[in-house]
């Protein structure tokens, strides 16, 4: 008899194996956000790594070399001052990611935990709460982050804070959805039978069921904060200069002079495009093998 | 249909009285002192005590939140909406003469998201997963991704070298003279309608690819209709309604998203005069065209609800 149920005892896989045949499943499932999923993790690589990748110091003006076209040695140009443009949009991409990952993870944790309390709690706060969001979501999200950003005054804790203000309103939303739907479960009411308490019931049995709706609201925010990010920079009140970023990097060359040469332009540019697409995709991928209930939802 | 209307509007106005005091809050509660904000920490740091003092009394910043609230208010009923801190210029005069162009470009938007979507979405939706779905879809997930301001610069660069040719800096009105009016808007307009085409292709290919397994589109083909009068006139008028409604939202994120466009392009509309009180820090001006911004999308918002109602009557008697 032993014989027979020692495979069915056989200890669960470990947790490398159980992760490496999701991102199989991932992989085989959507090869599209599997390859630039890839794409995104390798950009992230380059922004947590920017200091070794880099050629030269991003800093540093060489006058030697001013607005010189794409070269051998400067393979994507340099700018106005020198500055390599090549190591410009390496660094550009730390501090754009860095604003970017902060403010959504910042604004949709904020809004989720508002949209648990409202679901939960209900009443006058849960009214009062509606209207607040519906007035913030009266806004065109770069003009309210515009907005914020200048008030505020230049750094990059503001340009944060600002982004994540513009996310609260759509956590807040759907997580309440959410919860109001879980709140009616008969789990939910067993447990309340069984006299668990309000905070038992929303740590314990409520908040496990909006991970999936967080990481979902989280990774599809990420393109659209990075491409605000971006114009708030290309406005001037994104992160100050000298830190490079992929925004102000585009403003500084609509400086150079009356035609900005075209490696100014073209470089930045892409790599937001780049960068964006492969957020968006890889957000689109995991949203699907979530929950593909909430395809056009988020 | 009447009452409707009428009950959408108040929610409006209590949504733009809200919003009214959120842009109130941004401008002046936040920390950081208004004068920071319009000198800059440096410029802050030099100025003496008794003339930050005096200066905020010559600004009306000395007063009470209140009273510099109902101020706000009675410049905007008033119709003068304020003055702008470095121009002599007042916001009214401003938003009147360069707020056509801006209009113009997000209406020129609108439009050509609507002849380049529509299309495609057919396309795709009538042969799902097929080579021209694909591309499509892969051509519209791509546009998502492209920033405005890029495109339009790479557009502006492009005409320079290409064809030697800028257009217009300076404003013209469409009735003094159309063609030189429409050299400016039409660049914009292009860029930021080619980026809303795409969300206007996603939505109305899943939105008519619903619609086409719906039982009446099946009976109309059941009955012997031909395959192009069963989608143009039975299925693509039900597939749009969700398509207005994006529209509605998507001519407002135009509008935003014409900040920094018409900064790429030099176009002289508001825009352009948002972006510069922007980088010159000038809240007087901010807070009203915020404030303008935000009434005008919750204006079209309601447009937008009032002609779904019209269209669709089951929402109307809900």
């Amino acid at each position: 008899m032993s014989a027979t149920t020692a495979p069915a005892i056989k200890a669960p896989p470990s947790w490398p194996a159980r992760a490496t045949r999701v991102v199989l499943n991932f992989s085989r499932r959507s090869p599209m956000s599997a390859f630039w999923g890839v794409i995104a993790i390798l950009i992230l690589l380059m922004a947590i790594f920017a200091p070794l990748i880099a050629p030269v110091d991003p800093l540093r003006s060489n006058f030697r070399f001013m607005q010189k076209p794409p070269s051998e040695t400067f393979w994507f140009g340099t700018d106005q001052i020198g500055r390599d443009v090549l190591s410009r949009v390496i660094y550009g991409s730390s501090a754009s990611l860095t604003v970017a990952v902060s403010a959504v993870v910042l604004g949709t944790t904020l809004g989720c935990l508002w949209g648990l309390a409202c679901g939960f709690f209900g009443g006058r706060f849960d009214i009062i709460s509606q209207r607040i969001i519906e007035f913030m979501q009266s806004f065109p999200d770069l003009i309210l982050a515009m907005a914020i950003a200048m008030a505020l005054g230049a750094g990059m804790g503001t340009v944060i804070v600002a982004i994540a203000i513009t996310r609260v309103p759509f956590g807040g939303r759907i997580i309440r959805s959410v919860v109001l739907s879980l709140k009616e479960m008969q789990y939910v009411e067993a447990a309340r039978g069984l006299g668990a308490s309000n905070k038992r019931l929303m740590l314990r049995h409520i908040l496990p069921q909006c991970i999936a709706p967080y990481l979902i609201l989280a990774t599809t925010h990420l393109g659209v904060a990075i491409i605000i990010e971006a114009a708030l920079g290309f406005l001037g009140v994104g992160v100050p200069p000298p830190t490079p970023t992929w925004g102000n990097m585009l403003a500084d060359s609509l400086n150079a002079g009356l035609v900005p040469p075209w490696w100014l332009v073209l470089f930045p540019g892409a790599a937001i495009t780049i960068t964006v697409l492969a957020f968006n995709l890889l957000g689109d991928g995991i949203r699907d093998a979530l929950d593909p209930r909430l395809r056009g939802a988020v | 249909m009447f009452s409707y209307i009428v009950r959408r509007c108040l929610f409006g106005l209590v949504t733009v009285f809200g919003v009214s005091i959120i842009v109130f809050l941004v401008m002046r509660i936040l920390p950081g002192d208004p004068l920071v904000a319009v000198f800059g920490p440096d410029g802050f740091a030099k100025l003496s005590q008794a003339e930050r003092d005096s200066l905020m009394a010559q600004l009306g910043l000395a007063d009470p939140l209140i009273v510099q609230y109902m101020n706000w208010m009675k410049d905007i009923a008033s119709g003068s909406f304020g003055k702008s801190f470095f121009r002599s210029e007042n916001v009214a005069d401003m938003i009147l003469r360069r707020g056509p162009l801006t209009a113009q470009i997000g209406i020129g938007a609108v439009i050509l998201s609507w002849i380049i979507g529509i299309p495609v979405a057919i396309i795709s939706a009538l042969r799902p997963n097929s080579i021209g779905d694909t591309v499509a879809r892969f051509i519209s997930i791509f546009f998502l991704a492209i920033p405005g301001f890029w495109l339009g610069m790479l557009v502006v660069l492009g005409l320079l070298f290409g064809f030697g040719y800028r257009a217009p800096l300076s404003s013209v009105s469409f009735f003094e003279d159309p063609w030189a009016n429409m050299q400016i808007v039409i660049g914009p307009a292009v860029v930021l309608g080619l980026g809303q085409a795409a969300y206007i292709a996603r939505m109305a290919r899943s939105s008519l690819l619903e619609v086409i397994r719906e039982d009446y589109v099946r009976t109309a083909r059941a009955k012997g209709l031909n395959g192009r009068l069963v989608i143009s006139l039975h299925a693509l008028p039900n597939a749009l309604l969700p398509v207005v409604t994006l529209s509605g939202i998507l001519l407002g994120f135009v509008l935003a998203g014409s900040i920094p466009v018409e900064r790429a392009f030099g176009t002289p509309g508001l825009g352009f005069a948002m972006a510069i009180a922007v980088s010159e820090r000038d809240i007087f001006v901010m807070q009203n065209l915020v404030f303008l911004y935000a009434c005008v999308f919750v204006v079209l918002n309601i447009l937008v609800d009032v002609i779904i109602a019209w269209l669709d009557p089951r929402i109307r008697y809900q």
